[in-house]
């Protein structure tokens, strides 16, 4: 017992001990931060892989350990797309995955957001053209909201999402 | 067993003992001894190689020769003890021949490789106990093979109606609960279909292939030299693994010398590749258990090795940082300074954590016997890596078949026998000790130099070359084929995830479903590297 306090009270709060991200976010559509003002305070996530090489999941979590804690935002994942605000779609839709990725997104509630995570996600990346890949993830449901990288650091898609939860007159 | 070859005389030489006809050739360049077979003979000497010589089959791949030769080669690969070469059997289906002699019935591994070889080629293992489709799912038309070379690579397919066929268990009060592919973390896509009667579980039928992106035919489509980013992102969490085994096989391919610097620097990249991966690991088995304070902690180091690669290179994943002839990102001494400075931090850190997470009374309770993969089982499924040394599965790359700078640095192998989901937290641990260990060696002995070397010349078509490496998953295997014009041919990519996902339908047996989630994560594989 005293041995985990005393490795907390070392530890100290590590929380936000990250290098700002240099990127600027790609420029949000009026439209969709308008339909994202119920969101505002809390936004609910649900993640869909639908080809991904895993790394840009492996960014998703790293948003939830405590030096990114996106909780802090009141972004939270959640289990089922049935709970969810917004669906974070990543890589470049395979065949195998194309049709459970439209019934998840039939399947989340209206007003919703669609985030396509990075670049396999927006333009399929580097398996363009494939036989086994239909996407990008546009051509089979709107995107809303783009965040381009290979990965992209979750500092920058902490950036996004709050450009998208911002406040405007 | 009076037939049994005594084990001084090399492998070679017992073959030779049995098999009188056969004559090995050596193929330059990879460690490896090549018997050509008819497909008669084959069942028999696969069976030799496997019981009698405990060969391990690390690889059953397919090559289509055409426009070449009318033909396609069936190719086996065998791994046997530390530092004894390969065994490569290689049989020949001629012209229009579909049908080859399936190997399942005596060696269990070569199950899902057969179904593969099904799939991607048409080529029908006769024999073969079960020959349900493993990666087209049920809606790809009839008869459409994507690695014949007939296939475009941009062919678009058509949906048709179909339905998958899963084995099924009756009787009184048993009943199946589907999971997948969509998950509720934030996980890859799989779909697990269990059986079960009251709580434990009686089957577990795993089926993958929903990332399927045709790798292996867009590696077709690449130039040799380039091929590199493709190998990056096959599974990212492996990128240096993946893009590190290419390398090596088109170096051979080459007959590239790669300068000792660039070697070191290689073994660095690949053990803080095994680093935060491994942090991040065992984090996440104790979240597993609610244990969320390990986590936390695990979680805050995982991050803090990726943002030293970061600062290192400019990739959280060091991605662009391998390439064909060496290495293109140097690390200069103050850096290295700094890297073991700051491991050294978090191996204090990390034994100051695994004080307190080894000794919690009910993780072990929750670990302890949780997902047991006997090591008759592992051995039966060629079960590589983290989940094969759990197992007592006493085998790594680094120290069986040394490559970039392993032949200087010496690996001390974690090994336990248990097979449970603490036997394989204990390994993970061991291993960041061990990798940190190493880096301190590289930071010592790094030689100076260039850290690569141009290509000068092209690879003579039809030449082809096998590579292993020891990511943190286990063992990858690269088999690159040049073609013309400094293309590939063809490129066999194994991710130690494919060999190690069909051993979990078995570790999950008799243990509750609430308990999936963590052993499912003990084991950590790669749905991407598995789908390719």
């Amino acid at each position: 017992m005293f041995r985990i306090i005393k490795k907390s009270l070392k530890t100290g709060v590590v929380t936000g001990q990250y290098p700002e991200s240099e990127r600027p976010s790609e420029p949000i559509n009026p439209a969709v931060t308008k339909r994202a003002k119920p969101f505002r305070r809390s936004l609910a996530i649900r993640e869909v892989d639908t080809g991904s090489c895993n790394a840009c999941e492996m960014e998703m979590n790293a948003l939830l350990n405590p030096v990114y804690d996106a909780e802090r935002f009141g972004i939270h994942i959640v289990a089922s797309p049935r709970h969810a605000d917004a669906l974070v779609v990543t890589g470049p839709v395979t065949v195998n995955m194309e049709r459970a990725m439209k019934d998840v997104h039939k399947q989340t509630p209206d007003p919703k957001i669609v985030i396509a995570l990075g670049d396999c996600a927006i333009n399929c990346g580097i398996f363009k053209g494939s036989y086994a890949v239909t996407g990008p993830v546009e051509r089979h449901i709107p995107v809303d909201v783009r965040i381009p990288g290979c990965p992209p650091r979750p500092a920058e898609i902490l950036e996004a999402l709050s450009e998208l939860r911002k406040e405007r007159p | 067993m009076t037939d049994s070859p005594s084990p001084e005389r090399s492998i070679e030489q017992q073959i030779q003992t049995v098999f009188p006809s056969l004559i090995p050739d050596y193929p330059s360049g990879t460690a490896l001894a090549r018997y050509r077979t008819d497909t008669h003979q084959l069942p028999e000497l696969v069976r030799f190689l496997h019981e009698k010589m405990r060969g391990r089959l690390a690889l059953l791949f397919a090559v289509d020769c055409r426009p070449l030769e009318k033909k396609c080669e069936l190719q086996y690969l065998f791994a046997f003890k530390s530092r004894q070469p390969f065994v490569l059997v290689t049989t020949e289906l001629i012209g229009e021949e579909r049908l080859f002699t399936s190997i399942t019935p005596s060696i269990h591994a070569a199950q899902w490789y057969e179904r593969e070889i099904r799939d991607l080629f048409g080529l029908i293992p006769q024999g073969h106990p079960d020959l349900r489709r493993l990666v087209r799912h049920e809606h790809w038309p009839k008869g459409t093979h994507p690695l014949q070379k007939d296939f475009s690579w941009n062919h678009v397919l058509e949906r048709q109606q179909g339905e998958y066929r899963f084995s099924h268990i009756e009787g009184e009060g048993v009943f199946e609960v589907p999971v997948g592919p969509i998950h509720a973390g934030i996980i890859e896509p799989g779909h697990f279909r269990f059986s079960v009667a009251g709580e434990p579980i009686m089957q577990l039928e795993v089926r993958h292939f929903w990332k399927h992106r045709g790798v292996e035919k867009l590696f077709e489509q690449l130039p040799l030299i380039d091929a590199v980013l493709l190998a990056e992102r096959v599974s990212g969490d492996t990128t240096i693994g993946h893009s590190l085994a290419y390398c090596q096989a088109v170096e051979t391919l080459l007959h590239l010398n790669v300068p000792r610097r660039a070697k070191y620097l290689r073994s660095l990249f690949l053990e803080l590749e095994r680093l935060y991966n491994h942090l991040g690991d065992i984090g996440a088995m104790c979240n597993d258990t609610a244990y969320a304070l390990a986590h936390a902690h695990c979680g805050r180091m995982k991050e803090q090795v990726m943002q030293l690669n970061d600062r290192l290179v400019g990739s959280r994943f060091l991605r662009g940082v391998m390439q064909v002839g060496g290495v293109s990102w140097d690390v200069d001494r103050s850096q290295l300074r700094n890297i073991v400075q700051e491991l050294n931090g978090i191996q204090k850190d990390f034994s100051e954590v695994g004080a307190i997470i080894f000794v919690n009374a009910s993780l072990t309770d929750r670990l302890e016997t949780t997902g047991v993969l006997t090591e008759r089982i592992a051995w039966d499924h060629a079960v590589t890596g983290v989940v094969g040394r759990a197992s007592g599965m006493d085998q790594d790359v680094r120290r069986d078949r040394p490559f970039a700078a392993y032949d200087e640095l010496p690996v001390n192998v974690a090994l336990y026998r248990y097979g449970d989901a603490r036997a394989r937290l204990r390994v993970r641990g061991d291993e960041i000790h061990e990798s940190i260990r190493l880096i301190r060696e590289i930071q010592a002995r790094i030689p100076d130099g260039p850290i690569a070397v141009k290509p000068d010349r092209s690879a003579t078509p039809g030449a082809w070359a096998i590579a292993a490496v020891e990511g943190w998953r286990g063992e990858i295997l690269y088999f690159v084929m040049a073609g013309t014009d400094g293309r590939i041919r063809r490129c066999k990519v194994r991710d130690p995830s494919f060999a190690n996902w069909p051993a979990i339908q078995w570790a999950v047996l008799g243990n509750i479903i609430p308990d999936f989630p963590l052993i499912n994560k003990s084991f950590n594989l790669s749905y991407a590297g598995n789908d390719l």
